[in-house]
């Protein structure tokens, strides 16, 4: 039982970290690439090109923790041997 | 700028060449469920770069930024998260159901990753072969 109360709370964890990080790192990106344009109106393509790539790169770090707590929760390999012994009990 | 979209251009083509890639090498060599893992993720991901191209290109410049009493929330970080809940729902549902193989999933997802892994290399390469010559 410890163990799926374990899983469950290893991928909660997983996914609030990430997405507290990655969140955190896309408004610093947004508001940093707004601020530039709003300054150096000019510059608008050029941070364009960059925040594309920045947003690509934080959003598949989130994709990755959404998979990895939902591999926890539902794809766990030892998963069928806990839940076997749990009924065996 | 020519150099800068030059590399977005190459990893959106690196991204379709890597997802048509590793799709035909996991259809020929892995079993079904890694093979839809590898697919289905690589199809998630080149899509969701595709969109999200099209959606900062359109709003992040010097116009929409500029424009009084218009808000980049309801056309940037509203598209933008909606577009990253279905892609959520779609994993959620293919991993519940045990439709794909997790790791398939994975290295499917992680096309993108690649892609601008391969473009960082090959500007590095270049830059430091500029410097030495």
């Amino acid at each position: 039982m410890e163990f799926l109360v374990g899983s469950v709370w290893a991928a909660g964890l997983a996914i609030g970290i990430a997405a507290f990080g990655c969140g955190i790192g896309q408004g610093l990106g947004l508001s940093g690439a707004m601020s530039g344009i709003s300054r150096n109106p000019e510059a608008a393509g050029k941070i364009q090109v960059n925040m594309l790539i920045g947003l690509a790169m934080i959003e598949s770090l989130c994709i990755y923790a959404l998979v990895v707590s939902l591999i926890l929760m539902y794809a766990h390999p030892a998963l069928k041997g806990a839940v076997a012994a749990l009924g065996a009990h | 700028m020519a150099d800068l979209e030059k590399i977005v251009n190459f990893v959106t083509k690196t991204n379709w060449i890597l997802f048509l890639a590793t799709s035909l090498i996991a259809l020929t060599a892995m079993p079904q469920k890694v093979y839809l893992g590898v697919f289905i993720g690589g199809l998630i991901v080149a899509v969701n770069f595709h969109l999200l191209k099209q959606t900062v290109i359109r709003n992040i410049c010097h116009e929409r930024v500029m424009e009084k009493g218009s808000s980049l929330v309801g056309n940037l970080l509203v598209k933008y998260y909606i577009r990253f809940a279905i892609s959520g729902a779609v994993i959620f549902l293919l991993i519940s159901n045990h439709i794909v193989h997790p790791l398939g999933l994975l290295a499917g997802l992680s096309v993108v990753v690649a892609s601008m892994f391969i473009a960082t290399v090959i500007e590095l390469t270049r830059i430091l072969f500029k410097e030495a010559v």
